[in-house]
């Protein structure tokens, strides 16, 4: 039943370097390895975005965006400085699909929230996922937070209720993550053509997880995933790939379009074909 | 449940640290410490320099503005937390009577920023702030002056000292919920104006602030102080133990849930207040970490150091003004007076 729902996936970094007008050669290439994807993504028609961004991070039970169509202005808490540090938006939401989503999530005995609010922060990681996977905007996301106390394989049943819930109502969908990979950050203002993955340590792990995922691995890279959460400070300790594995998107071999620093951390962009 | 796995739990603990972020030579990828340098404005005539005339662990969970129901945030509660809540009382009771700062200093760990560390310098901040993680309990309404000369100048000093910081100038980029927790449960009429620093670290990613990057942010906090001749007030605005829950009842302020997260988590945080109240702070250099290593606590976000660090480390007694949970974390709020023990 998935593998006719499911269309596609795709890990996707949510540093918004991606978008700079001045991108250090490692942005500039997984800035264009996401349109690669996006254009895949989008040739499969899809009806929706399943999505998770590590940057939407929540504590208290697992949110869900509600609102019709969040759209406004993002100024980065950090990177405001830079043009890439404001950031347009405007989505659609899915909301048929988000409730049913949440609703499996409830019945499922995890506790779920349609957040729906005027002026909710859109997370930069979503925004950058926006622009690059889907600039005309033209496909509605239906998107979940990542709660960072939840256990990870909570994250994986999460993933798996969206699935069943874009089957239940009729959805075919993309499933994307956002995330970063290792997340050591350079702790200096930098000239883009000073990036470099921080220590060489990440930069092995990084490409040891790819390397698996590239073989079709993934659960050999989810049983890795809290060596390399302690050894390469990853991105909400791997969440996302706990995510993906539990949609059944991200089945047989990946194609690692890119990878490269974003300020010292590490991003990729993935891509995985429907089986 | 939350996740307290022992792996996630010493996976937290064995993360690098992420909060060191003195400037570096350009060809380094990670940090080493340069000297600090002197101070940019070396000591003005006595009666010109300004001081800390008291510090506050000032913390901010959301829920204790939702439970006030104050004008400037928009959902409405049954209220709830009430011994913080009183001890925020008794602080603004202290803080208008007593110390009648001419500033508020915040330093908060959710406005997190990646590299080094930032102190708003826009004028006048105002905005609305929808809270992306408690959204239900926070939709605030601020409108606050900074003291832009402070701000600035204590950019300058932590410059001075070595440290990456920056002047955030962006009318756009919102307050977070860290920054305006404190500040409003200190001074809800906000008529006092306010320096706002960031964290340079992200809790969520990591288990152990730098807490030596603090020492040398709060003595360049201090200097600035001095130089600009201000009465200022610090506020820490940091929670103690930060395991809890990761769901929440019907009602956020149902108190009959409202408890430690357990009683491990309320011991350390009741050793840390004991070595408080005694006015044991020197030794809080070194329980300070070992309080973050056994509860996670929120200090390593570096709020506590830091203004503990611009204070001298006092060894006077910190005053308890309460203590309780919230969504089972523990939250005290304590002041330390230097005139009153002085």
């Amino acid at each position: 039943m998935a593998d006719a729902t499911i269309v596609g996936a795709a890990l996707v970094p949510g540093m918004p370097h991606v978008l700079a007008d001045a991108p250090a050669p490692s942005w500039k290439a997984l800035g264009g390895a996401m349109r690669e994807v996006g254009h895949r993504l989008r040739a499969t028609g899809p009806d929706a975005v399943v999505l998770l961004s590590t940057q939407w991070f929540t504590v208290l039970g697992h949110q869900f965006q509600h609102h019709p169509n969040p759209s406004g202005t993002y100024v980065d808490e950090n990177w405001y400085g830079y043009d890439y540090g404001h950031l347009d938006y405007d989505h659609r939401v899915d909301l048929e699909l988000v409730e049913r989503w949440a609703a499996e999530t409830e019945r499922d005995g995890m506790q779920a929230r349609l957040t729906r609010y005027d002026d909710f922060p859109i997370d930069t990681g979503t925004i950058v996922a926006g622009h690059l996977l889907d600039p005309d905007g033209g496909l509605p996301v239906a998107q979940v937070s990542c709660n960072l106390y939840a256990p990870a394989d909570a994250l994986e049943r999460i993933g798996a209720l969206a699935t069943t819930a874009a089957t239940a109502v009729g959805r075919r969908v993309a499933v994307v993550v956002v995330t970063g990979l290792s997340a050591g950050l350079i702790q200096r203002w930098i000239s883009p053509g000073e990036d470099h993955i921080l220590e060489p340590g990440h930069d092995r792990w990084n490409r040891r997880i790819l390397d698996l995922l590239a073989a079709g691995n993934l659960a050999g890279a989810l049983e890795q995933r809290e060596a390399y959460a302690l050894a390469a400070s990853v991105d909400s300790q791997g969440r996302a790939l706990a995510f993906l594995a539990g949609t059944g998107a991200a089945t047989g071999r990946a194609d690692v379009l890119e990878y490269g620093p974003i300020w010292g951390t590490g991003a990729a962009v993935v891509h995985w074909r429907p089986q | 449940m939350p996740d307290t796995t022992a792996a996630r739990r010493r996976a937290d603990r064995r993360l690098p640290r992420m909060s060191q972020v003195f400037r570096m030579p350009a060809a380094a990828g990670r940090v080493t410490a340069v000297a600090p340098a002197q101070p940019s404005h070396p000591a003005e005539a006595p009666e010109a320099r300004g001081r800390i005339v008291a510090g506050y662990l000032a913390p901010h969970p959301p829920h204790l503005i939702y439970a006030e129901n104050p004008p400037q945030n928009e959902p409405r509660s049954t209220g709830g937390w009430e011994i913080l809540r009183w001890a925020y009382e008794e602080a603004r009771t202290r803080l208008r009577q007593r110390h009648r700062p001419d500033v508020i200093i915040v330093h908060a760990p959710h406005w997190i920023t990646m590299v080094g560390h930032h102190v708003n310098c826009v004028p006048n901040p105002r905005g609305r702030s929808v809270e992306p993680i408690f959204p239900h309990l926070l939709r605030y309404s601020y409108d606050f002056r900074t003291d832009v000369e402070l701000a600035e100048a204590i950019v300058d000093e932590a410059d001075a000292a070595g440290l990456v910081a920056s002047r955030m100038t962006d009318p756009g980029v919102r307050v977070d919920y860290a920054t305006i927790g404190a500040l409003h449960l200190l001074n809800p009429d906000w008529d006092i104006p306010v320096v706002s620093l960031s964290a340079n670290n992200n809790p969520y990613y990591y288990s152990e602030a730098g807490l030596d990057d603090m020492e040398v942010l709060g003595e360049a906090t201090r200097r600035a102080i001095e130089r600009t001749g201000r009465r200022a007030v610090l506020a820490a605005s940091n929670s103690l133990s930060h395991l809890h829950w990761d769901t929440e009842p019907e009602l956020p302020e149902d108190m009959a849930r409202e408890h430690p997260y357990n009683h491990h988590q309320y011991q350390w945080d009741m050793r840390l207040l004991e070595l408080i109240r005694a006015g044991r702070t020197r030794d809080l250099r070194t329980f300070i970490p070992e309080h973050i290593e056994q509860t996670a606590a929120e200090i390593k976000a570096g709020s506590l150091s830091w203004m503990l660090a611009a204070m001298g480390w006092p060894e006077i007694p910190g005053d308890v003004l309460g203590y309780w949970t919230v969504i089972g974390t523990g939250n005290a709020v304590i002041e330390w007076d230097p005139g009153r023990h002085g």
